[in-house]
């Protein structure tokens, strides 16, 4: 490593982070649990200002903290790289966590459902100010009516170096190509930055 | 109890609330928020010594976990335990030198295009 620390150790293996966003039921438990070795992760968050008054503290006014389960998933490539998935909780009122859980991340998947497009705004939004490489992944519900991408894009008015791809979260092959469009989309944004 | 059939929570949580075992310490010693993919890794120098931090069960769990390099996440998986109480325990553990975080590797090893390509092959093999 020639670290100037003798004593630090050298890492054995790179982590690294993905992001898995959507609304309330858009899919992302699954999509985790598609490709991904889960394990329960409970984060025991304290509450922040962020929450008041959309968590319902009346009456448990010495409540500090409230748990958030994480999606969680690892999925390991090779012996010195481990990709991480963490879903990001889906309703509003966990916002807070975004910018944790997106901090040092590689990208994000958002997950949309058409029937409930508006659902996946909010974290839209977020990866766009944040600047943070994203797809969106249309997951193919059974008997959700079908739009092809480009009306998805549209009614999202997503920029056009935003790619839009279908999906089924629960089969490993398609969730499989949804992280490769990611990976593609981060190395495209990353050469787009590097010439401006 | 309560006429309505045993008294039980949809999902059954540890009889511990999770601060407990912290000692009620909701942030880490030093403040410092640890990211969910930070590396760690047990130094094998013994912890509490001078008797300044007593070992709880939860804090040696951690030491064994950490005998291989984890990630902070992977340990609040391991031990069931939440990210904000792992944090806050490992926070005492690196004080007293059992435990290191380790630092990430330098850019300049692997540069994050490589690294991006060899998750791409890695996603394709899979």
């Amino acid at each position: 490593m020639g670290s100037a620390h003798s004593d630090s150790p050298a890492a054995l293996f790179i982590a690294q982070k993905i992001l898995i966003a959507g609304g309330f039921g858009s899919g992302k438990t699954t999509l985790v649990g598609a490709i991904s070795e889960v394990r329960p992760l409970r984060t025991e968050e304290v509450l922040t200002t962020a929450s008041i008054g959309l968590d319902d503290l009346a009456g448990v006014a010495s409540k500090k903290t409230t748990t958030v389960a994480l999606d969680f998933g690892r999925i390991t490539l090779g012996q010195s790289l481990s990709l991480y998935l963490f879903g990001l909780p889906g309703q509003e009122r966990f916002s807070f966590m975004w910018d944790e859980l997106s901090y040092g991340a590689l990208g994000a998947v958002v997950l949309a459902d058409v029937r409930r497009l508006g659902d996946c705004f909010a974290s839209v939004n977020y990866f766009e100010t944040r600047r943070l490489p994203f797809i969106v992944a249309i997951n193919c519900f059974d008997g959700a009516p079908r739009y092809d991408a480009q009306e998805v894009r549209v009614a999202l008015d997503l920029a056009p170096d935003v790619p839009v791809t279908l999906c089924d979260a629960r089969d490993v092959a398609s969730v499989k190509q949804v992280l490769i469009a990611l990976v593609q989309a981060i190395s495209a944004s990353r050469a787009r930055s590097s010439r401006t | 109890m309560p006429s309505g059939g045993p008294w039980r929570r949809r999902e059954p949580g540890p009889v511990v609330r999770p601060y407990a075992v912290t000692g009620g310490r909701t942030e880490p010693a030093d403040g410092e928020r640890l990211d969910l993919i930070a590396i760690v890794v047990a130094t094998g120098q013994p912890a509490g010594a001078g008797d300044r931090l007593r070992l709880t069960p939860e804090h040696r769990r951690i030491l064994t976990v950490c005998e291989n390099q984890v990630t902070v996440a992977d340990l609040g998986a391991d031990l069931g335990l939440p990210v904000g109480v792992i944090r806050v325990l490992l926070a005492d553990l690196i004080a007293q030198g059992a435990v290191a975080v380790v630092p990430k590797r330098p850019a300049s090893e692997r540069s994050g295009n490589d690294v991006l390509r060899e998750i791409l092959n890695g996603l394709r093999a899979l």
